[in-house]
């Protein structure tokens, strides 16, 4: 065995990879050749040195945000799940039923219903209108104030469940567009940009939202945000994405995938 | 994961538990800061989650999920300013016990080494903590490298070798200063 094939056989010396009949001509040549042996020793004392570091452990709080995040996924996509099926599966048993949302709330609002015209019988609907209105507009500050307090953690899991709470808002008020534009924007985390995304095609007839989206395009660096932008703004069939489009096909340094990306979208908007 | 791929989400609790320290100590050795390290496990998850779909059943799950990670590590060094360097995070507070001598010792080894490996070339400190510490095999960490697995050998004996100079270099200058 050469001093070569001898070194070559060192990364399996190390982990204990080394077959017997390899380990067996190593050692015969070690013992022959001091240079060799002296490397392997040298080498062999700092992999075992590597030892002394230990494994260290998270805090708890790691534990809980994974579990928050996962639990906040799976509703998501429980919720997805219940609409698609229900897209699906449409049958006057279904439409009566009480898991459709929209029965819920059908139901909600004859109950509303039967209370105003209680109220009204009793001569006081205004102050309970009043108050209905008023409890409304408090569930909806709370909502916007647990988004944007979410929208501004550190943590990525947390700011996904920003974007999420928006996404249940009927309309996002100014400081939680403006958060979420500037996530869309300067997020370090692609995940979070593309759920903006997501969020924000559910207010894509806002004008502020399609003017925003247009203005983010040109900003974007990554590919995957690029192309869900280009495909929420050619579903939107918002005009004024054409000259945006048009600049990130002149754009040399742009992803060859996005560039035919914003072609069809430009052939789809124009067409 | 092919469950967790198959919308059985809840079972990522699963692999959360099965490698969320082994991914947050891959991450520590690699940015030396715990903060950023956590954050990047709950990414690695965040992403699991969002690209189950790609997740093919004959993949092995560890060389998976390592891209995954590898990823979301590449795009943290993109954004994140400089982390602080592992031996400052474990610096004993300044009003802390007195150690016991061979404790102490020990710790300041840990601390040394820790520091040469912060200072080995990112590539080599990468193969060097997925082959040590995440005990991949060699043909395990080409795969996740995309290269062959003779390019990991040779990076793995030039990597441990500059690791025992830095470290001879770091020592000779804590007995300089002593």
């Amino acid at each position: 065995m050469t001093c070569d094939d001898a070194r070559a056989h060192l990364p399996d010396f190390l982990t204990g990879e080394l077959s017997a009949k390899a380990k067996s001509s190593v050692d015969a040549h070690l013992a022959a050749c001091g240079a060799c042996a002296e490397e392997f020793h040298k080498v062999s004392e700092t992999w075992m040195k590597l030892g002394v570091l230990p494994v260290e452990q998270p805090s708890a709080a790691l534990r809980d945000r994974f579990y928050t995040m996962l639990e906040a996924y799976k509703e998501g996509l429980d919720a997805r799940t219940a609409d698609r099926k229900a897209e699906k599966a449409f049958s006057i048993r279904e439409f009566f039923s009480w898991k459709r949302p929209a029965f819920r709330f059908a139901a909600a609002a004859a109950l509303l219903f039967v209370g105003l015209a209680g109220g009204l019988f009793v001569g006081r609907s205004g102050a309970f209108n009043e108050k209905f209105a008023r409890l409304e507009r408090q569930v909806d500050d709370m909502r916007q104030t647990t988004a944007l307090s979410l929208l501004r953690q550190p943590s990525s899991s947390e700011r996904l469940l920003g974007v999420s709470y928006s996404e249940q808002m009927r309309a996002p008020g100014e400081q939680t567009l403006t958060a979420l534009f500037r996530i869309l924007d300067t997020d370090p985390s692609v995940n979070v940009r593309l759920a903006v995304v997501d969020a924000l095609f559910l207010f894509a007839k806002d004008n502020r939202v399609k003017d925003g989206l247009v203005a983010s395009l040109g900003r974007q660096e990554s590919p995957l945000v690029q192309v869900a932008l280009i495909d929420l703004l050619t579903e939107a069939r918002e005009q004024k994405a054409v000259d945006a489009l048009k600049a990130l096909i002149a754009d040399d340094k742009i992803h060859p995938d996005v560039r035919e990306k914003a072609k069809q979208g430009v052939k789809n908007l124009t067409s | 994961m092919s469950d967790v791929r198959n919308g059985y989400v809840e079972k990522l609790a699963i692999l959360f538990e099965r490698h969320y320290v082994s991914l947050f100590n891959y991450f520590l050795r690699l940015t030396g800061n715990r903060e950023v390290s956590e954050d990047l496990v709950q990414d690695v998850f965040t992403r699991i989650l969002k690209y189950r779909a790609t997740y093919q059943g004959e993949d092995r799950y560890i060389v998976w999920m390592f891209k995954i990670a590898r990823n979301a590590h590449i795009d943290a060094l993109r954004r994140r300013k400089e982390a602080l360097p592992l031996d400052e995070q474990l610096a004993e507070p300044a009003d802390a016990e007195p150690l016991p001598e061979d404790r102490l010792e020990r710790e300041q080894d840990s601390a040394l080494v820790s520091k040469a490996l912060g200072l080995l070339p990112p590539r080599k400190q990468e193969i060097l903590v997925l082959s040590r510490f995440q005990h991949m095999k060699y043909r395990e960490i080409a795969e996740l490298l995309d290269c062959p697995v003779g390019t990991v050998k040779a990076m793995i004996h030039r990597a441990v070798a500059e690791l025992g100079e830095i470290y001879a270099a770091l020592t000779r200058e804590k007995c300089h200063d002593m």
